[in-house]
């Protein structure tokens, strides 16, 4: 048999790369399996890198190999990177491997013999800086510019760059909703490809760069060993989890959560979307950017194939099967699938084969799994959103159950006395305006929601708003809020035209709100809630989210202790609960963690939207006590409410709407017996209503 | 007994919705179901309606049990629903509209018959056949719902908040024309915010409270209750 | 050829990819409009429906450029390898409705998508896997009968091509405006849970408009084999964008916008071609995307408007 040998060598491979093959990954997968349980954590942490340091030596040095490794570790970094913009802020990029290529070409361009204009004195200084160096020219004589940007240098630069187009590309998509940003994404992701192959000039377009310069360290050039390459694709994939969960954990993460969890609750709680949806777009591209530095540094060619819309989507079948959001999953799903890819797979052919060769079975024989890995990932994606949506290590981690002395404990609901709560509230009756809407008129298309609307709300004062559903409240808070655009009129805080500010801007300004339907972030702790909601209150900006000074640490705390001080308006109803998501509380407590969130931000005046709707009447005897505290704290209250009772306890002045016109307005007592508003909201038979309230 | 609730609990996820709630409608009455935002109103209309399926207990229509039955079926059956804030086919006309009121029965002379007593009853109906249902006004909407519900030909016609955003004289109207289909045989089950108005046509009523029904009785006797005030308008009082 | 001859031409070439994109956009926007999901797979069911046509045209004995059949037999199996294409395609539509997609319609975000990508995956690899790489002649069973207008020239398949198209467009449009299911299909993508309580199952519904859009793709990969002379597996991705690009052009959700925006495009193209150059025509169908998405993006003749109220 001719082949004989050949046989030889795929029945028995090398012991060594049989071991690597079995043993490597499962100690990686053992080690992250141990991530979860804090107690091992950090033990955890230090046998991964130890694992990590010692890989290219557990295995006889086999080149392949750590190759393999190095190739997953830099699909790591792209899942990281993809991690931030869908996982984190839930805006799904099809095309996020343009951002590699970027990366890739700005090394690529800037040290192969690509661009080479004639040499002058122009040059010298970058000579100097080494950043290029004469060359003899290819055709006629004279000098030519050849470039050689260091790899460390290109690094910071491609990141730089590629976030610069990661905003370019991300703008024109930030008002579109997630699955038109998809096909966005999906046509920026195609259109880069086809500039590289048709700008020739500077791409050299489909042929490729070739000769894309080496990393060199103090002198010595990686060449095509792998090692290095390993080390430094290690290294970059700590840093990138480190920065991940870092920024995951501050409060820029929140901000990307939050507009993941509810965009329009986001911007009212005070998140500027604008800025925080294109930060993730930049972050996550400069990721990109930096791997696709390493990685034609590391193949020394680059040509316009290796980015098409198959890398961007075999990055997002990596973090849906590792676990959109979860740092330490897609890490996991990037290395299980390049592995998939460049070893199990070829095992599983070779083993076929040879199983082909015994059964006598051509088909077996000439299999290939190596090509059906496409095919794979499509099964994984459907399978993974059919049957495990939240990936192998989800984002979301199980949460600590309350204790029984916790659940049993006696309900208090919670005084004012003892607490400090500073910096809310203060407010002195002066009789000045603290709200003062004036001619407001609000349409929706012929419909009239709002029709010249004077509402006037007296600092340190409880303004109520009444009214039949449909007669304009909630659009009323949504036009002091900006999430409708008044047609005309004004409305003045504290002397201040509000109108025109976008949202976050208006909680910055001092006005916080609660919804009538709920609008928490779901999957969201109950502390992260409130952290939200403080977000314009709090500094912290990237590089202190990365590196947490002590100012960070302490601006962190102070923020999570005034949660708590709020919490505790409520007794021990939320107290024991901040670390719960939100989306397992009962009804009436996320009616509070609303309330709660609102206050959090430390408004000059709280707008609620019928806060007492479905609870029951302890419930909103309770919560109206607390209203009347918080108002006795001196913070104006402008409330809409349908139980007449609450309203009659708590409001210094009624407003009554009824088809978006104010029909009546004064005390409570006055306002219950206007004949207009007992028609509006009784309809014929209003005397006999009369008669029976009397 | 046309409708019965035995016992119903729905729950929205871990939201428990409606407690061991019971209903009883003879055919032919007019029965308002009163409460605050949030009390299960709408939530009950949906469980007739099949949207929501129970967690417990059983609805019963026309002596069979309707709990599991897929919304179709019960349409089939003769029950028609009058949505909340409408909800007419926007970009529909309003002979579509209609049509679509009538979606499981065949055109022919029953479906001329049923056409003709909507427009006697809303001539304005019959003026705005061709045109596109989102541009009405919100009465001419409520009167084109309505009407899309008597295309169906129902034994129950169930009502979720028909006065809501509308003017007071639109709600007169849209109450008288209630009682008329009522005298027509047609049995009325309404959701109202409206409680003085809903009480002077219904029979009876029953008065929901965070998911529980707290009141129930003759229209009239409720509406002498001084308690029923405060029970939709504020709570606080019933409780003690 | 004169310019007026080449502009001639090219609104000839124009309008027959225009009539492919047209009926490829019909299923996008069917789905979309009841749903709001963006299908995926529907690119890829595309592509499979010029095979089973380019299968069906060979069991007949047709393949490659031999003109063996004419007249009425040519008809009859051009017929027959339209409705075998468009029912096998279809099926396949409803097949991936109610596996992989029906689980999902209560989930909310990008779930549906990533499976509908998934699955588009799953069918381009597996043609890939089984067909092979290289592209195959796609039997031209026409016969050459050339017209001259002018400079351009209005070859028969083209006529044919446009007929077809029409036929099965002014089919749709008739269904979808005038009969009960039809109108019960408009009603659900306006308000599903009202539709629902009119008595619409809805369920059959959604059903309903994947068959239609995949049998309408499966018609359309079958115009693209006998408009090209070949099929691939590769065509689904690039022709399914446009006809996606179509769509939203045409205000998706709106089936006679999906129909112009579609021989839109094909002009766009046919033009761009001729005028530019072939290797961006992408990128200006891309750019046309971005431009109506962000300034326009209820499209030109919208409904659906696709960003946030």
């Amino acid at each position: 048999m001719a082949n004989g040998a050949t046989t030889g060598t795929t029945t028995a491979p090398p012991a060594g790369t049989e071991t690597g093959t079995i043993t490597a990954p499962s100690l990686l997968t053992r080690s992250i399996a141990w991530i979860p349980e804090a107690r091992r954590r950090q033990l955890g942490i230090g046998l991964l890198i130890v694992a990590a340091l010692a890989f290219p030596y557990l295995i006889d040095s086999n080149d392949a190999d750590v190759d393999s490794m190095a190739n997953a570790a830099a699909y790591a970094t792209l899942a990281l990177g993809l991690n931030i913009v869908v996982g984190f802020a839930g805006l799904l990029d099809l095309g996020y491997a343009a951002f590699f290529a970027i990366g890739a070409y700005t090394y690529g361009i800037l040290t192969a013999y690509q661009l080479q204009p004639a040499w002058n004195s122009f040059w010298d200084v970058f000579q100097f800086l080494g950043l290029a160096s004469p060359v003899p020219a290819d055709v006629g004589t004279g000098m030519v510019v050849h470039f050689t940007l260091s790899f460390w240098l290109a690094l910071p630069l491609a990141a730089a760059l590629a976030s610069f187009f990661g905003v370019v590309f991300g703008l024109p998509t930030l008002r579109l909703r997630g699955d038109y940003l998809a096909i966005v994404t999906l046509g920026f992701g195609e259109i880069t490809p086809i500039v590289v192959r048709n700008w020739s000039d500077l791409t050299n377009g489909a042929a490729g760069l070739n000769g894309v310069a080496a990393p060199q360290l103090f002198g010595w050039s990686f060449g095509v060993n792998s090692v290095p390459y390993y080390y430094v694709a290690i290294a970059m994939v700590a840093m990138l989890i480190f920065i991940s969960i870092r920024l995951r954990d501050s409060r820029i993460g929140r901000a990307w959560m939050a507009i993941r969890e509810d965009e329009i609750a986001a911007g009212a709680m005070g998140v500027d979307r604008t800025k925080f949806k294109l930060l993730a777009f930049a972050i996550g591209a400069a990721f990109a950017g930096m791997t696709g530095v390493f990685y034609v540094a590391k193949l020394q060619t680059a040509t316009p194939e290796m980015f098409g819309f198959p890398v961007s989507v075999m990055i997002l079948v990596m973090i849906v099967f590792g676990g959109i959001g979860s740092v330490w999953g897609v890490v996991l799903g990037a290395f299980i699938l390049q592995l998939l890819q460049s070893w199990w797979l070829q095992d599983l052919t070779q083993w076929t084969h040879v199983l082909g060769r015994m059964v006598n079975s051509t088909i077996l024989q000439k299999a290939d799994f190596v090509q059906s890995i496409e095919l794979i990932f499509g099964i994984i994606l459907v399978v993974m959103m059919l049957f495990r949506r939240q990936g192998l290590i989800p984002a979301v981690r199980p949460q600590k159950a309350l204790t029984f002395d916790q659940q049993h404990a006696e309900i208090r609901r919670g005084g004012f006395s003892d607490l400090k709560l500073q910096g809310l509230g203060g407010e002195v009756r002066t009789g000045a305006a603290a709200l003062e809407i004036k001619g407001v008129t609000v349409r929706f298309g012929g419909l009239v929601a709002l029709n010249n609307v004077d509402i006037t709300v007296p600092t340190g004062s409880v303004v109520a708003v009444i009214g039949p559903n449909g007669s304009g409240k909630s659009t009323l808070f949504n036009a002091i809020t900006a999430l409708v655009e008044a047609d005309e009129g004004s409305i003045r805080f504290h002397g201040e035209e509000m109108i025109g500010l976008p949202p976050h801007v208006i909680l910055a300004k001092g006005i916080a709100r609660t919804f009538q339907n709920l609008r928490l972030f779901p999957n969201l702790t109950v502390m992260d809630n409130a952290l939200v909601s403080q977000h314009t209150r709090l500094k912290t900006g990237v590089l202190q989210a990365i590196f947490r000074p002590p100012s960070t640490r302490a601006e962190e705390k102070a923020a999570r202790e005034w949660a708590m001080e709020v919490f505790s308006i409520f007794g021990n109803r939320l107290v024991p609960r901040t670390e719960q998501m939100v989306a397992g509380l009962s009804y009436a407590n996320r009616r509070r963690i609303e309330i709660a969130r609102a206050l959090a931000s430390r408004p000059r005046i709280l707008l609620l939207d019928e806060p007492t709707a479905g609870m029951n009447p302890a419930e909103t005897l309770e919560l109206a006590e607390q209203i009347k505290s918080l108002n006795d704290l001196g913070l104006t209250v402008l409330l809409i409410e349908h139980k007449l009772d609450v309203v009659t306890r708590l409001a210094d002045t009624v407003y009554v709407l009824d088809h978006g016109d104010v029909i009546a307005s004064g005390k409570p007592d006055e306002v219950r017996k206007n004949e207009e508003v007992l028609r509006a909201y009784l309809g014929r038979n209003a005397q006999a209503a009369a008669a029976g309230a009397a | 007994m046309l409708l019965e609730f035995k016992d119903v609990d729905t729950h929205y996820g871990d939201l428990h919705v409606l407690k061991q709630v019971n209903y009883a409608i003879e055919r032919g009455e007019i029965i308002a179901l009163l409460g605050g935002n949030a009390s299960g109103k709408s939530t009950t209309m949906k469980t007739i309606m099949g949207v929501v399926r129970p967690t417990r207990g059983q609805v019963i229509f026309d002596g069979q049990p309707i709990e599991k039955l897929p919304t179709a079926e019960r349409v089939r059956r003769g029950i028609a629903p009058v949505l909340e804030a409408r909800r007419l086919f926007p970009r529909m006309t309003v002979f579509e509209n209609l049509e679509m009121g009538a979606y499981l029965r065949k055109h022919g002379a029953e479906f001329d018959q049923d056409l003709e007593r909507v427009y006697t009853l809303f001539p304005r109906v019959k003026e705005r056949r061709t045109q596109i249902a989102g541009t009405l006004s919100g009465g001419e909407q409520q009167m084109v719902a309505m009407g899309r519900a008597l295309m169906a030909r129902p034994i129950l016609l169930c009502m979720d908040e028909p006065s809501m955003g509308l003017s007071p004289i639109f709600v007169e109207q849209v109450f008288d024309i209630i009682q008329e289909i009522n005298r027509q045989g047609t049995t009325i089950f309404m959701v109202e915010q409206n409680a003085n108005m809903a009480l002077s046509i219904a029979n009876r009523a029953y008065v929901l409270q965070t998911g529980q029904v707290v009141l129930s009785g003759a229209a009239d006797e409720l509406r002498r209750n001084p308690l029923i005030r405060e029970a939709y308008l504020g709570e606080l009082q019933v409780a003690v | 050829m004169t310019y007026t001859d080449l502009l001639l031409q090219q609104t000839i070439n124009g309008l027959s990819l225009g009539a492919m994109y047209s009926l490829l956009a019909l299923g996008f926007t069917l789905v979309y409009g009841i749903l709001e999901l963006i299908n995926f797979s529907h690119f890829n069911v595309f592509m499979i429906g010029s095979f089973v046509a380019m299968w069906t045209l060979q069991m007949f004995g047709l393949s490659g450029q031999d003109v063996i059949l004419a007249g009425l037999p040519l008809a009859g199996v051009l017929l027959v390898a339209f409705v075998v294409t468009m029912g096998f395609c279809g099926g396949l539509g409803v097949v991936i409705e109610r596996v992989t997609l029906r689980p999902l319609r209560n989930v909310k975000g990008p779930a549906a998508m990533i499976t509908s990508i998934g699955v588009s995956y799953i069918l381009f690899n597996i043609v890939l896997l089984t067909v092979g790489a290289d592209s195959k002649n796609f039997p031209n069973p026409l016969p050459t009968i050339r017209y001259q207008i002018g400079g351009a020239t209005l070859d028969f398949r083209v006529i044919l091509i446009w007929v077809i198209a029409l036929l099965l467009m002014g089919a749709l449009y008739m269904f979808v405006q005038r009969s009960r299911l039809g109108r019960a299909m408009r009603a659900t993508a306006q308000d599903q849970e009202a539709a629902r309580m009119m008595g619409v199952e809805v369920d059959k519904v959604i059903m309903m408009a994947f068959f239609l859009g995949s049998a309408l793709a499966g018609a359309g990969g079958m115009i693209f084999g006998l408009y090209y002379n070949f099929t691939s597996f590769i065509i689904g991705f690039t022709a399914g964008l446009r006809a996606f690009t179509a769509a939203v052009l045409g205000g998706i959700g709106n089936v006679p916008g999906a129909m112009v925006g579609g021989m839109l495009i094909g002009l766009i193209e046919a033009m761009g071609g001729q005028f530019i150059a072939t290797a961006w025509t992408d990128v200006i169908i891309f750019s046309i995307l971005v431009l109506v998405l962000v300034f326009k993006p209820s499209g030109l003749f919208g409904r659906v408007a696709p960003n946030k109220s």
